[in-house]
């Protein structure tokens, strides 16, 4: 089977949704894992991206009850539950001023009360502050929301936060497209429709974006790969989406607790379908938050060719149970990267090459000579 | 094996490596050419050369074994590896390393994550406690549920069908060996369905 669909890419065919499954399914996560790997090089080589960015998220409370959410607090007041002034959003950027962030990712629960000029004079406010500062902030799902609350229409939305600042979309809120599935996890807010009108209106308005899937809970491969069409689709008409970011569900403190979180192999296999299917998205992203920075810098090798940021303050993933660090500093990355045997390019959020490092003096290749000298890794039991 | 695997090996002119080891020359392979090899490529001929010489059996052993000959065990006590190195290490042991050597991964330092990875890298043995995800011991009697309906269960039993759900996604044959010198208990093999 993966050698009819390695001919297919060979010959430059589109895959198909049979195909998709049958990636998924196949025994060999290696040979699903070479084959993207192998689309990756020939996309970008050993280049492999990240980019110094601040994670702010002003408030947690959200009307919507997703299953999979650990974050959200339903209203003020709640234990736990918390809305920044403008004041207080502003001094996270400002105590970064000795390692100034190329760009701010801003993601939000669903305030009911918030007015929508508290979210305009928060993107001019960080503009004022930092003019060259890249804005990627609001889901698909806040915009929509937003629509309906201010009884505006999406497209007026995005112009208004577009002249207050807004420079594009982050990927969240597209959790699994498939009507079974969305209707059970994230009743309550935007349709698999409605979220994917959002993009197709800001990249008409010349706004990129950034795709996602939060895999590893009550979905099936089916529904990945409807999922990753989807995107597929939109992407063929607007051309818009900049990097595709799988998301591993992680149950601690949700509704969905009680499941095991996705496995590593798991992970690494989506990045690679992801890699696969979509023939049209530029970038393919191990997020490290998600899936830790190990099997992040593992993915790197399975289609993946962007490892995210130095991120800094998410706090979505960690009241999920997030093992991985806050944050990690720009040389923890590229060592992350190098170790991988690439080559790390610190990027702007439109890939724009900010810095290029190089490769390592001895990446992997520190091991082997380690290795054949003195192996230290290895002990014998005997 | 797939021809997109074979093409990649014998890309990476390794495909002897198989006919020597088959042969039992172990002396003529050359690890250098091994090292500077494509991790994936080593990976998937070290998993080929697992299946040939040691079978689909993964043994997980929930606490210290007292000892055994002909066992390399990833990574050594206390050290932090790169995850990358330590996938390249259990390859290069299942490749260059006496046929049928035990290839084991201690879990409870390398973290599940990675020896769930190394089993399709040439492992085939994992050793490690049955503890929670932060690393705490279970209480005694704790119990856990997988999904609202399910009855619940002790949450040590149910970390263990995790262990040994993932070895039978990787497509082998979990058996838990709980303190030596016991009889070990095999786990049944279950076919890959379209769930994750």
């Amino acid at each position: 089977m993966i050698d009819a669909v390695a001919a297919k890419i060979e010959s430059g065919h589109r895959l198909s949704f049979d195909d998709g499954l049958a990636l998924f399914r196949h025994p060999d996560v290696v040979a699903v894992g070479q084959l993207a790997n192998r689309v990756r090089e020939r996309l970008h080589g050993n280049r492999t991206f990240f980019n110094r960015n601040l994670r702010i998220e002003v408030t947690n409370v959200c009307v919507a009850s997703c299953l999979f959410c650990s974050f959200a607090k339903l209203e003020e007041g709640m234990p736990g539950a918390h809305t920044m002034s403008l004041e207080e959003a502003w001094k996270e950027l400002e105590n970064r001023q000795d390692d100034p962030p190329s760009e701010i990712h801003i993601v939000n629960g669903l305030h009911p009360k918030l007015p929508f000029q508290y979210y305009e004079d928060l993107l001019s406010g960080l503009k004022r502050r930092a003019p060259t500062v890249h804005l990627k902030c609001f889901t698909a799902v806040e915009i929509h929301f937003f629509a309906e609350l201010f009884g505006m229409t999406v497209r007026t939305v995005l112009e208004r936060l577009k002249a207050a600042g807004l420079d594009s979309l982050p990927g969240g809120g597209a959790e699994i497209f498939h009507p079974q599935v969305r209707s059970r996890i994230a009743r309550g807010k935007a349709t698999a429709d409605e979220w994917l009108e959002v993009h197709r209106v800001a990249h008409a308005l010349g706004m990129p974006t950034n795709a996602t899937m939060l895999y590893g809970h009550v979905e099936t491969f089916e529904h990945r790969v409807d999922h990753l069409l989807r995107l597929r689709d939109l992407q063929d008409r607007s051309g818009g989406f900049l990097a595709f970011i799988p998301l591993a569900f992680h149950p601690d403190g949700n509704g969905m607790r009680n499941l095991p979180a996705p496995t590593a192999v798991d992970s690494l296999r989506t990045v690679a379908v992801a890699r696969l299917l979509l023939d049209n998205v530029p970038h393919i992203k191990a997020y490290w938050v998600s899936m830790t920075p190990e099997v992040a810098q593992m993915a790197l090798r399975f289609g993946a060719d962007d490892i995210d940021g130095t991120v800094v303050h998410e706090t979505i993933y960690r009241s999920a149970g997030s093992r991985s660090p806050g944050a990690m500093s720009v040389g923890e990355l590229v060592r992350l990267v190098r170790e991988a045997g690439r080559v790390p390019i610190e990027r702007d959020t439109v890939y724009n090459v900010v810095r290029e490092y190089g490769a390592a003096q001895a990446p992997e290749a520190d091991f082997k000579v380690r290795d054949r000298q003195n192996p230290r890794h290895l002990r014998t039991v005997s | 094996m797939s021809t997109l695997v074979e093409q990649a090996i014998a890309a990476a002119g390794l495909e002897d490596v198989l006919l020597e080891r088959r042969a039992g020359d172990l002396r003529t392979i050359d690890a250098n050419r091994l090292a500077a090899s494509d991790l994936l490529v080593l990976g998937a001929l070290a998993d080929r050369v697992r299946a040939e010489e040691v079978g689909s059996v993964v043994r997980v052993l929930t606490s210290p074994p007292l000892g055994g000959a002909g066992v390399v065990t990833f990574p050594a006590a206390e050290e932090k590896v790169p995850c990358l190195d330590l996938l390249r290490a259990v390859a290069m042991a299942r490749l260059t390393g006496p046929r049928s050597v035990t290839v084991r991964v201690d879990f409870g330092q390398s973290g599940l994550e990675i020896a769930q990875i190394a089993l399709n890298f040439g492992a085939n043995e994992l050793m490690g406690p049955i503890v929670s995800k932060s690393g705490a011991a279970f209480a005694a009697g704790a119990l856990a549920g997988v999904g609202k309906k399910s009855r619940l269960e002790l949450a040590s039993a149910l970390k263990r069908r995790e262990i040994e759900g993932f070895i039978h996604l990787a497509g082998r044959v979990p058996v838990f060996v709980d303190a030596e010198p016991r009889a070990p208990t095999e786990g049944r093999p279950t076919a890959q369905d379209g769930r994750p």
